[in-house]
């Protein structure tokens, strides 16, 4: 179960990725873990108006949606772990937290069938609570 | 989209507007917010909406939805806004038409999408006519709370579905009809003892009716056993019904704290409240940080039980003397002030010593006059001074107990039917009386209405004058007696108090005083 959870995973991360690069995003991350927890992605975007933002994103996949949404699994303490998490990230590399003083935190929800062929994913920006 | 909703909250007996205002976003992380100072109860209305909505055949929006309860500053609390949240969920996603005229929603959500029982429909309906809001959908076992009250259209609902085919036009709710001014019910089979039932204990029984005729409060002192509890349990049975306004003032408080059964309507039996002596003086008096009311409210007019009176707390029973003499109590706390009418008629019962039978002329008291005086100093001088009937309920003779000699007694003794009859005339003449005063019996008198009603003969106030002289009597006192003399007076159909009157009332206030 855990061996098929993480390939699940893996697949969300890069069906995540490769939409958002789509959408002009760049992936500077993959998978970013510490000792005390993770983020998928992490990534550079530029906005509307040329400014750029770093964004870290939570990718969230279930395979059918009978025992819930990906929405529903989001909530304050994954949201609060995140930006823990980004914390981190911007205390091991100085350089970044130079070039980008604020982020935004994004989710991607992937749902799957059971053939793994995603049925709809939607992306979420800059989430509050 | 955005949707408003009207519906209402409850402070005390006050009720105020409360605008439901949802909005269904398309843009932003999916959720469910409620904001506007919700309490627990409001917090978990998400989940009930959310599922009441699935099981009634809706798809739940995978959108942002805030919902706020406007005005936002005041706490809100109850899960009477389950109904507005989802109808406002609903006409966002456009599912449903909000209706032109303005409009009451108000109702908890079961899960399967049906409407449960909840409290405060009466007091809803009586803001909607205020207010001038024509429609109510409140839920259909509380309905007939506010098919009292006239000019207001009142919707019983069942559950979502038949309130969404309503307002889309599709299948109408029938408006229940008002509940015209309202037969007494058949009389509640739920009185314990009837007056035939005791034995002996006849000047104790002709006080008691007195008490009940008039709505004075009673005192009664006597050994375990002789009865006590028995005769104030067997007053429900010779109580008159409630008027209507009185019934609408019971209803308030019974509808707002939750004691009106599912499918019940306007009260019409006179409440009798029998509080233990561990009753806490917030339980019994009102409360809390969010005010509630207590016994003495909830007896609001009609008795007020309290037996084994020198086993409550002192500061317990200091506090009844307020309201006793106002008829209504304030309870002012850091979220506001708040009063609710107290209008009771105080039956209380003791005995006379820790044993039980000091001045029993058979068993011995074994207390010393240490104990009975510490016991009975726990019942104040101000307190007892409230009491207008002060009577002994001696042990009864066991002869009088055998069964042959109880079969006659009961066969001479008057049902509590019969007692009923009489004390209901007394009480019409009272009635008719003060009328247009909101007051509905003796005991509610104010000294100026003595003054205004009391027809008090020469030979009557020269005996008053007398007493008043001779034992000390205090000016409360003196206006008590009156009202208990006048009483009697009404018992008897009487139209002047005569000295005859006054000297029973007197009997009554002088006896316990040795």
């Amino acid at each position: 179960m855990k061996q098929f959870n993480r390939e699940l995973g893996k697949i969300g991360e890069n069906e995540a990725a490769s939409y958002l690069g789509k959408k002009g995003y760049r992936v500077l991350e993959r998978n970013y873990y510490t000792r005390f927890g993770e983020i998928d992605l992490i990534c550079t975007h530029s906005n509307s108006s040329g400014q750029e933002r770093l964004v870290f994103v939570e990718v969230k996949l279930k395979q059918g949606e009978d025992f819930g949404t990906p929405e529903e699994m989001i909530d304050k303490r994954k949201l609060s772990q995140a930006e823990r998490m980004a914390n981190f990230y911007l205390m091991a590399n100085p350089q970044i937290l130079e070039k980008y003083p604020s982020f935004s935190i994004d989710a991607v929800c992937i749902v799957v069938d059971e053939n793994r062929r995603v049925k709809r994913l939607n992306h979420y920006e800059n989430l509050t609570f | 989209m955005l949707t408003k909703v009207l519906s209402a909250a409850h402070f005390g007996l006050e009720t105020i507007p409360i605008e439901v205002e949802v909005n269904v976003a398309k843009k932003g992380f999916p959720g469910f917010n409620i904001i506007g100072l919700p309490n627990k109860s409001i917090e978990e209305a998400k989940e009930r909406v959310k599922t009441a909505l699935i099981n009634s055949g809706v798809e739940f929006p995978n959108l942002k939805i805030i919902v706020n309860l406007a005005p936002a500053d005041i706490p809100k609390e109850g899960s009477l806004y389950d109904l507005p949240i989802a109808i406002g969920i609903l006409a966002s996603m456009q599912e449903v038409l909000m209706p032109k005229e303005k409009s009451f929603f108000y109702g908890e959500l079961s899960l399967d999408g049906g409407l449960r029982h909840t409290r405060g429909v009466l007091l809803l309906a009586l803001a909607a006519k205020n207010l001038r809001i024509r429609d109510v959908f409140v839920p259909g076992q509380s309905a007939y709370e506010a098919a009292v009250v006239g000019g207001v259209s009142v919707y019983p609902v069942k559950n979502l579905e038949e309130l969404v085919n309503h307002l889309n036009g599709a299948q109408k709710i029938n408006k229940l009809p008002r509940t015209k001014s309202l037969k007494p019910e058949a009389e509640s089979e739920l009185v314990e003892f009837d007056f035939s039932e005791i034995v002996g204990q006849e000047s104790a029984k002709r006080a008691v009716t007195i008490a009940a005729a008039g709505g004075h409060n009673i005192f009664m002192q006597g050994p375990p056993g002789a009865g006590k509890t028995m005769l104030a349990r067997a007053i429900p049975g010779i109580s008159p019904p409630l008027g209507d306004e009185e019934a609408l003032e019971v209803t308030k408080i019974y509808s707002v704290t939750g004691n009106i059964p599912p499918g019940g309507g306007l009260i019409r039996s006179r409440p009798f409240r029998a509080a233990h002596h561990t009753t806490s003086r917030i339980g019994l008096i009102g409360g809390g940080s969010n005010p509630h009311p207590g016994e003495i409210s909830l007896a609001h007019n009609g008795v007020l039980f309290l037996d084994e009176f020198p086993e409550f707390p002192r500061a317990t029973l200091e506090a009844l003397r307020q309201p006793m003499e106002d008829g209504k109590v304030s309870i002012t706390r850091i979220a506001g002030s708040i009063t609710f009418p107290a209008r009771f008629m105080l039956v209380a019962a003791a005995n006379p010593c820790p044993c039980g039978y000091l001045g029993d002329p058979k068993k011995e008291c074994k207390c010393s006059p240490r104990m009975i005086m510490k016991y009975q100093a726990k019942l104040s001088g101000p307190l007892m001074d409230r009491i207008d009937l002060h009577i002994q309920v001696p042990a009864v003779d066991v002869d009088k107990l055998m069964p042959a000699s109880a079969k006659a007694s009961a066969r001479r003794s008057p049902t509590s039917g019969q007692i009923r009859g009489k004390v209901v005339k007394a009480r019409q003449v009272q009635y008719k009386r003060f009328k247009g005063l909101k007051i509905y019996n003796n005991a509610n008198m104010k000294n100026k209405h003595i003054k205004d009603f009391c027809n008090i003969d020469k030979e009557a106030l020269g005996l008053l004058k007398q007493a008043v002289n001779t034992y000390g009597l205090s000016a409360r006192t003196y206006f008590r007696l009156i009202k208990v003399s006048q009483t009697i007076a009404d018992l008897e159909q009487g139209r002047k108090v005569t000295a005859q009157h006054v000297a029973e009332a007197l009997q009554y206030r002088i006896r316990a005083q040795e």
